[in-house]
């Protein structure tokens, strides 16, 4: 998939910082954890991922794969996209809200 | 000349054979003007008169388009030559206009009321449809609202313009939930309307992530139409669009939505329902719903294991 060399980068060099990257695996045809831990073995997706039997999207209703949401620390959406957006426009989303993040941290820890 | 009229009805009938083919080609316009219109008065003259019964009636007329519509694709891709394959392009996609003239044409028809239902289907199939004023879509839409307002048969209209994004589409789902009696077309204009109003509003918050797109906005829906729509009061039309979801799921839940390249079908309750769940939990400023599974090893986890950190959360599917 188009995406995975960026999210691959994404997780690399985001390891130090409050960030996850978690995926849903939609059940497409009826694939089971064996087969979804195939392909991410295979294509180096060095996170984790739910898998998902059908309840997920019923509830989500992704409007097309990908669809990425990003939660900030709170578990509050701030941005979401139907399809793939550019590398850019999830670099500067997730840049403002990991900002947040540490900023808030800060104000806590002192 | 008048032969145009006569050679779309020849070409309906017998689009293999057709001598209009021939004549409406430009070199042969060319060649000795006065007597190639004179064979071709007689040719014209001669295929008619060939033909048993009278001139093709509306609905004749109408079943030949719709065959054209539906053989068109088929057709398209059998064609021997790139040239022939061309010309089966073209005419498909005046098929709205025709559908269009049709009805226009034959008012007082019953089948003016199929075909202007062709024209809103075939120009609605992209999300960037042809617009404006005068433009087939809208001459469809007036015409339905001045002599079908009433008709049980708007509901699945109501679908197809739902993507449309035009000003014109509004004010006909706004005019057919206001005019039309039928519960069933009163609660697929309610429907259509919040999901109009909701497609509209996340088309425009998409719009400043896709610069290479506005000047397709622009150009389709119109310069000063689009930035007013950027300056109105988003909140206001998102609560529009919730309210008109909770009055179809509540007072027309059981009405089943036609199956078009919209929706597959299901009922007004199912569709209605599931967009208010995006609404109040998964619009940007909620807190997003738990997600708990497993994940590729088998293990159990929550998504509400990461508060503390920022995720991006991937939807997405192996191939």
């Amino acid at each position: 998939m188009a995406q995975w060399p960026h999210e691959r980068s994404l997780v690399k060099n985001l390891k130090d910082k409050p960030f996850a990257l978690i995926g849903v695996h939609l059940n497409n045809s009826g694939d089971d954890a064996s087969v979804v831990r195939k392909v991410m073995a295979k294509e180096q997706l060095n996170w984790r991922s739910f898998v998902d039997k059908g309840a997920i999207a019923d509830k989500w209703k992704p409007a097309g794969t990908p669809s990425f949401y990003i939660l900030d620390a709170k578990g509050v959406i701030r941005h979401k996209w139907a399809g793939a957006p550019s590398a850019k426009a999830i670099d500067m989303a997730l840049e403002n809200v990991i900002h947040d993040a540490e900023q808030e941290a800060k104000l806590l820890s002192k | 000349m008048m032969l145009p009229d006569t050679a779309l009805g020849l070409r309906a009938a017998t689009p293999a054979r057709s001598p209009s083919r021939w004549f409406g080609s430009r070199a042969a316009r060319r060649v000795g003007k006065g007597v190639f219109t004179l064979l071709l008065c007689t040719f014209a003259a001669l295929a008619q008169d060939a033909r048993p019964d009278k001139p093709a009636t509306p609905a004749e007329k109408y079943q030949a388009l719709l065959k054209e519509r539906e053989d068109g694709p088929e057709a398209s891709s059998n064609a021997k030559t790139a040239e022939e394959r061309k010309q089966i392009q073209a005419r498909l996609g005046k098929l709205h206009l025709k559908f269009l003239e049709l009805a226009e044409q034959n008012p007082t028809d019953p089948v003016a009321l199929d075909a202007l239902l062709q024209t809103v289907a075939i120009v609605n199939g992209t999300a960037f449809p042809e617009g404006g004023k005068d433009s087939p879509d809208e001459r469809a839409l007036s015409l339905l609202l001045r002599d079908h307002d009433r008709s049980d048969r708007l509901g699945i209209v109501c679908q197809y313009v739902l993507f449309g994004f035009h000003k014109s589409h509004e004010d006909f789902l706004r005019a057919v939930l206001e005019k039309n009696s039928h519960a069933e077309v009163q609660g697929l204009a309610c429907l259509s309307l919040a999901q109009y109003l909701n497609n509209r509003l996340q088309r425009l918050e998409l719009l400043p992530d896709q610069p290479e797109q506005v000047e397709r906005y622009h150009r389709v829906f119109g310069k000063e139409y689009v930035e007013r729509l950027q300056r109105q009061d988003r909140a206001a039309v998102a609560r529009e669009a919730e309210a008109l979801f909770e009055r179809a799921a509540e007072k027309y839940g059981d009405v089943k939505i036609p199956v078009t390249y919209y929706g597959s079908g299901g009922t007004i309750r199912e569709k209605a329902e599931g967009e208010l769940f995006q609404i109040r939990h998964l619009a940007v400023g909620k807190v997003a719903p738990e997600i708990e599974g497993e994940d590729q090893d088998g293990k159990r986890f929550k998504l509400s294991d990461y508060r503390g950190k920022v995720v991006l959360l991937d939807f997405w599917y192996r191939l």
